[in-house]
């Protein structure tokens, strides 16, 4: 799951950078040349798999921890490849039995808890894939990540049911559809075909971690982090700093060969072939105010940086290129689409707004996207039509909703038709908002758009944590939200309406309709096929027609490097890129 | 911040406490109140800073019943439009909606003076109250006051102001119960101070042995005699509640939907980094000149008011 904050998102990304001095005039640095200076917008809730639930934990829950699975860093469209697992897995005929065989010889971090051999990290073998697969499914665990598994492995859910039952988890209770054949292979026996379950081994949640260092730090896991990925975490404070070190026993894993046209000709390959990681030394600084994240980018204390909306014009021309000033910096300019939508949530349980779906069309068509567009994203986004982005299968670049064409007589009739000609009889709409300043001012965008046709609306103002919970808990009529794919298909974002998902779910709109749960369902089993394709889109323009939500945009991500960064590519999907990442300090005098 | 804090050693002064009935018997002497104004009216300064606080009340007033300034919320240009002088709407520029910011300085002008008076009103009948029943019974009922309002105030301002408005919700209600609540203390601290050293004055034993009641003693008579450090508080009250909005408005914690200052200045955050100055600048002048106003008036009014500095 991965819900983020509609503006942040535009600010975050993988924010990368690096410091020390370029013009000798920023602060003296003891870090070893060709340290990674990089950039956080969000507090860090801990390095435990299992609660890496946002974007921002996950990042640096992947540097330290791997995925069975990871998405190839240069191709696109996104392609998963292998990471402890030394190959894809095999899958039997009808598609149930994946079996898995993992790498030999990778060590977790030498790490105090590994008491049996003296602080050494021992190898890694098919039975901590068992363990840490278990323990997202451990109620005790408490984890946010158990959709990924729920309902879909063998035997799976009865254990956690059993373990919620007796109190006490027990990890030696087999579970049928998951276990260690031999020491290097593990077989996994699914419900029923599924061709979005690879993806959930390739998350932040799945990632693999020792039963020893689980055990013995307990409560207090949360803020170590003992895993066989490529950084070390060596200074640990989740408000402001994160510092890594390089991996010493890390295993040999090499920076890919091969990427899409065009990788070749922006030197995406000129590291083809060599081991990774390429820094010693990763320095995460958390910037919760956009300003001072650009100011240190400006001043080359970082490495990379996503750009603030209202620094945009500094550093982006009118016609998309780069302004004189960033020119003579060096810096360069990432442009992308990101899998990714924004939009104002219906809460389908209130009892006003949920029932009436003339009123949720009414204001759908009062909104005006365009202004939205120029106003807070500097026009680096498109109106979305439907809950599928660009870039996915099943998006439809013809497909125009006829409730986001602005009119404001339309919205009007509708509302008459609603039963509240000019609004009267409508009590002022509760929306949920979280507070910072674009919030701010994005509301009181939404409150005049509304203000056009008679509907009042207020507004409840939450810390991120507490909106969140006001969610879960289906409070409030309307509400601002985000969502980033977790991985590259469209079920990602329209199991974002089905029955069985709805709060405290993914489903925060609260959305329910049999009719689109029996294609969604039927989607499931069907492969990548135009069959599928056809089912998505039409599920897409039920979504649109019973407006759960009002559209809101689809987000370019543009970003800045400096001239000394190598190897950077945007990457939408994969966590803890920055073992692909090279600092040249004969660049950064 | 509160002037005169109670208890100072200085017992009694010259200035004899004022009963109407004294002041008609000698034609010649003048009334505290009167001496007050008359070396009030000498300080020009603090006349001067008087009249800008009339000013703000007014437009406040005239904003208020949108005879200027209204509305508020149109578009009259383009998002950002630097300040001009084609009209007097555009003299301040627009705002990322294109919004008059002249108009929006004009109606935070509304707010912060309407957050002022509400919340110096919230404030001053409970101050006055309990430091008054604190001050003139003593005993367990000044303990348990004392106790009160020490713990209140060990508490951070700003911490008891967020809590409040999270309990009660955004808006203006919110706001100016918070700031009433919690803005108290100094105010009862310098009654009770003031009530202790009265309670056993002359003419307050005279008035008890002619029969009058508790409650005559306090509300008639000694009530009377220490109101002027309510006067005095009153700016300083006023002028904290100003800031105090700014600041929770800031924070996001304000005034929804509505110009303020503090509101401005959270947009002059974001905006100040592409160049856009006029927002910050409007809030803080407007800002800067009523309570620098009101800090003199205060001032002035302690001088004038309190016998102790004659």
């Amino acid at each position: 799951m991965k819900p983020l904050l509609k503006v942040r998102w535009a600010t975050v990304c993988v924010v990368l950078a690096m410091a020390s001095s370029w013009v000798g005039c920023t602060r003296k640095s003891n870090d070893p040349p060709g340290t990674l200076h990089l950039a956080l917008i969000e507090k860090i809730k801990g390095m435990d798999p299992a609660q890496a639930d946002d974007l921002y934990a996950g990042n640096m829950v992947h540097l330290v921890y791997e995925s069975l699975y990871q998405y190839h860093y240069l191709k696109r469209p996104y392609q998963i490849v292998p990471n402890l697992a030394a190959a894809l897995p095999e899958i039997s005929a009808d598609g149930k039995t994946y079996t898995i065989k993992i790498k030999q010889g990778v060590l977790f971090q030498d790490d105090a808890s590994f008491k049996a051999s003296s602080c050494k990290g021992r190898e890694l073998v098919a039975d901590d894939i068992v363990y840490s697969l278990k323990r997202l499914a451990d109620p005790k665990t408490v984890s946010s990540g158990w959709w990924v598994l729920e309902g879909k492995i063998v035997g799976l859910d009865d254990w956690r049911a059993a373990s919620t039952k007796a109190g006490t988890t027990d990890y030696s209770a087999p579970v049928a559809g998951l276990k260690a054949v031999d020491r290097y292979t593990v077989q996994i026996q699914l419900v029923q075909r599924n061709y979005q379950f690879i993806y959930g081994l390739a998350m932040p949640f799945t990632g693999i971690v020792p039963r020893e260092a689980v055990e013995a730090y307990g409560k207090e896991f949360l803020n170590h982090a003992v895993g066989t990925g490529p950084f070390k975490l060596t200074e640990y404070n989740p408000a402001a700093k994160l510092v890594f070190a390089k991996n010493p026993t890390y295993r040999d894993e090499t920076y890919p060969s091969e990427g899409e046209a065009g990788d070749q000709e922006k030197g995406l390959l000129a590291d083809a072939g060599k081991k990774l990681p390429f820094a010693d030394k990763l320095v995460y600084t958390i910037y919760v105010e956009s300003q001072p994240q650009w100011l240190t980018f400006m001043k080359g204390g970082l490495d990379a940086t996503s750009i603030p909306k209202d620094n945009y014009a500094q550093a982006v021309t009118p016609t998309q290129g780069l302004t004189d000033e960033m020119k003579k910096l060096g810096v360069e300019l990432h442009r992308s689409p990101s899998l990714d939508v924004t939009h104002e949530t219906f809460n389908m349980a209130d009892p006003v707004i949920g029932k009436n779906k003339l009123l949720r069309q009414a204001l759908s068509t009062a909104y005006d996207p365009v202004p939205l567009l120029e106003l807070f994203y500097n026009n680096r986004a498109i109106a979305a039509q439907g809950p599928i982005p660009p870039g996915l299968a099943g998006y439809d670049p013809a497909f125009k909703s006829p409730y986001r064409q602005f009119s404001v007589e339309k919205a009007k009739e509708l509302l008459a038709k609603a039963g509240y000609p000019g609004g009267k009889g409508l009590a002022p709409i509760d929306y949920a908002t979280v507070s910072s300043s674009t919030s701010r001012q994005m509301n009181e965008y939404f409150q005049k758009q509304m203000a056009a046709i008679g509907v009042q609306v207020k507004f409840n103002t939450y810390s991120w944590p507490e909106f969140q919970a006001a969610i879960k808990n289906r409070k409030g009529q309307m509400w601002g939200f985000a969502w980033g794919a977790d991985y590259p298909d469209a079920e990602n974002f329209l199991q974002l309406f089905y029955s069985k998902n709805t709060s405290p779910g993914p489903n925060d709109s609260n959305y329910s309709n049999p009719e689109f749960d029996r294609l969604y369902e039927k989607s499931l089993t069907l492969a990548d096929s135009p069959e599928r394709t056809a089912l998505y889109v039409k599920m897409a323009q039920m979504v649109v027609e019973d407006c759960p939500w009002i559209m809101g945009v689809h987000r370019l991500n543009y970003g800045l490097t400096q001239k000394w960064l190598k190897n950077y590519k945007y990457h939408d999907i994969q966590h803890g890129i920055a073992k692909y990442l090279r600092v040249d300090p004969a660049l950064k005098k | 911040m509160t002037s005169g804090e109670a208890g100072g050693g200085m017992a009694v002064l010259a200035t004899s406490p004022v009963e109407s009935g004294v002041a008609k018997n000698e034609p010649k002497g003048r009334s505290l109140w009167a001496d007050a104004v008359r070396r009030f009216r000498k300080d020009r300064m603090a006349v001067a800073c008087l009249a800008v606080i009339a000013f703000y009340a007014v437009i406040a007033i005239l904003a208020r019943f949108e005879l200027i300034a209204s509305p508020w919320d149109t578009v009259i240009g383009g998002a950002y439009d630097p300040p001009s002088l084609q009209s007097l709407a555009h003299s301040f520029g627009t705002d990322i909606f294109g919004r008059s910011v002249f108009y929006k300085v004009i109606h935070g002008t509304r707010i912060a003076m309407s957050v002022g008076l509400v919340a110096s009103l919230i404030a001053i009948p409970i101050g006055v109250t309990l430091g008054a029943l604190a001050g003139y019974f003593g005993g367990w009922i000044d303990e348990a006051i004392v106790w009160f309002y020490t713990t209140l105030s060990s508490i951070p301002n700003i911490m008891l102001l967020i809590a409040i408005t999270f309990v009660m919700g955004k808006g203006m209600g919110a706001i100016y119960v918070a700031l009433g609540v919690t803005s108290w203390i100094g105010l009862c601290r310098v009654i009770r101070g003031e009530f202790i050293k009265h309670k056993s004055r002359d003419y307050v034993v005279a008035a008890s042995s002619l029969g009058a009641s508790h409650g005559s003693r306090i509300f008639k008579h000694i009530l009377p005699n220490v109101s002027h450090f309510v006067i005095i508080n009153l700016s300083m009250q006023f002028m904290g509640a100003i800031k105090a909005e700014v600041i929770l408005s800031f924070l996001g914690l304000g005034v929804q939907g509505q110009p303020s200052w503090g509101v401005m200045i959270d947009d002059a955050k974001l905006e100040l980094a592409r160049g856009v100055w006029w927002q910050l600048a409007g809030a803080t002048v407007a800002m800067f000149f009523v309570v620098l106003a009101f800090n003199i008036v205060g001032d002035a009014l302690r001088d004038a008011l309190d016998p102790k500095i004659k």
